[in-house]
């Protein structure tokens, strides 16, 4: 077994078991921060894999991201220190059977797909990033900003509904 | 072997900012202070607090100091003296140092204490406004170079130094730094006299010597990266390439830790503002001015 098969695993399984104790915790911010690691081990994953630019901006992105996530949850949820035991799993049976399909759906995918041959060796960091800022400004160009567009909109349509009307004294009335 | 000595240059660098720190705040120069202040921390006793996070709370200081040195593996202080030349290198000192976000809010909410969670959470706030001031100016420069190697950033500082170039997103990286090291006037996540040390209040002995310690390398980490972005490296003549790292690094922690006394602690929502309806304007006429400056004179 090679260095790299061995950090793929080990972070794979890590990324899996800090999924688990996402749902395993009481505390929303331990629960946040769970995420985050496990969002961190797949990032290391992909540097494992040889995809530099990919593994640093995951690592970098999920860190803001579930931060912030995690002020969200402790200011929405009424336990978020979880002293009240409150539990974080619910529809227990959907979601088990949403699990379940989505798992044999992702390894009946992974085995059953002809993948084309593996490639002998990939380029060099240096190049994949040239490669990856070419894909995005050039075939998929429409695509990612068709999403960030839509994802701005969204920010500000929530920052807009999420804003108190503020009630303006008239004064020219009198 | 590398490795080692960058490492050992960490430490040293570590405590002469330690140093500058003690010079700045109380007026004296003590070469021991910094020694004699810390053997004090790790001769207390290190309280636990009632009803803590355990977990938080003990990797908080530590994942501070992880962040500091990982972001410090990637920075040149001579064209071979760097642990790692990543092809994605100016990305990855950033990448690293997000984790000074997250170490914080271990930090705040671990020990279960009123003043340290508001300090963790502020600093949340706080990532809002410094975090995009640190990336764009990052972008510019790494389109004058071509390149997100930080060697390969240095050496297209040859002819002019991007504190020339683009003297904007100098200025707003500078600031962005100081506050993404709590330095006053941004030290609103311990803001001494406020919140009682915040973050810091309820460490003690061996951990708040950690957390301090991973501040202090924070602070010269940040420092080093402003002297490869912006100052040329270890560009200059005469003296040899570590000299010149060494003499902008200290120069620049010297700055960072002065500029801050003279000025009253800014307040958060004063901050958030002015970074977003000031700065991130201006870093995109940066990258726009650069852009520009990069295709007339390339």
């Amino acid at each position: 077994m090679t260095a790299q098969m061995f950090f793929i695993s080990f972070f794979g399984i890590a990324a899996v078991w800090f999924g688990i104790v996402v749902f395993r915790t009481f505390s929303m911010v331990r629960s946040a921060l769970a995420l985050l690691f496990s969002q961190t081990a797949l990032g290391a994953m992909f540097l494992s894999m040889q995809a530099e630019f990919l593994g640093v901006l995951q690592i970098m992105m999920m860190a803001t991201e579930m931060s912030i996530m995690a002020i969200f949850m402790v200011m929405f949820m009424m336990d978020p220190g979880g002293l009240g035991e409150m539990d974080m799993t619910h529809q227990k049976r959907l979601s088990l059977g949403a699990g379940i399909v989505s798992f044999v759906a992702a390894v009946a995918i992974a085995v059953f797909v002809d993948w084309g041959p593996a490639a002998s060796s990939a380029p060099d960091a240096a190049q994949q990033t040239v490669d990856l800022g070419l894909e995005l400004l050039g075939r998929s160009m429409l695509i990612f900003e068709t999403a960030g567009i839509t994802i701005l909109t969204a920010m500000i349509a929530a920052t807009a509904v999420a804003i108190q009307p503020v009630k303006r004294s008239n004064e020219h009335e009198h | 072997m590398t490795t080692v000595l960058v490492l050992l240059l960490l430490a040293l660098g570590t405590y002469l900012v330690a140093v500058i720190e003690d010079w700045t705040c109380r007026g004296h120069f003590r070469l021991s202070a910094p020694l004699t202040a810390g053997i004090a921390l790790l001769g207390r006793e290190s309280i636990v607090p009632r009803k803590p996070d355990r977990i938080f709370f003990e990797v908080g200081p530590v994942l501070l100091l992880i962040s500091a040195v990982l972001a410090a593996t990637v920075i040149p202080l001579t064209p071979d003296l760097i642990i790692t030349d990543l092809a994605t290198g100016a990305l990855f000192i950033n990448a690293a140092l997000v984790y000074v976000l997250v170490a914080l809010l271990m930090a705040g909410w671990g020990p279960d204490g009123a003043y340290a969670m508001v300090g963790g959470w502020r600093f949340l706030g706080q990532l809002i406004a410094y975090a995009m001031l640190i990336v764009m100016p990052i972008t510019a420069v790494a389109m004058r170079a071509e390149s997100l190697l930080t060697t390969q950033i240095v050496v297209s500082q040859s002819g002019l130094w991007n504190i020339l170039y683009q003297p904007v997103g100098f200025v707003l990286f500078f600031v962005a730094s100081m506050a993404l090291a709590f330095l006053p006037p941004f030290d609103l996540p311990t803001a001494k006299g406020e919140l009682a040390g915040g973050v810091e209040a309820e460490y003690s002995g061996a951990r708040l010597a950690v957390f301090r310690l991973g501040r202090l390398t924070l602070i010269i980490t940040l420092a080093a990266a402003t002297v490869v972005f912006y100052l040329g490296g270890w560009q200059g003549p005469w003296l040899p390439p570590w000299a010149w790292s060494a003499i902008k690094i200290l120069v620049v922690t010297a700055v960072m830790l002065t500029a801050g006394r003279y000025m009253p602690r800014i307040r958060e929502t004063d901050l958030l503002g002015w970074c977003w309806m000031f700065g991130i304007p201006l870093a995109l006429f940066n990258i726009f001015l650069v852009g520009v400056l990069v295709l007339v004179f390339p």
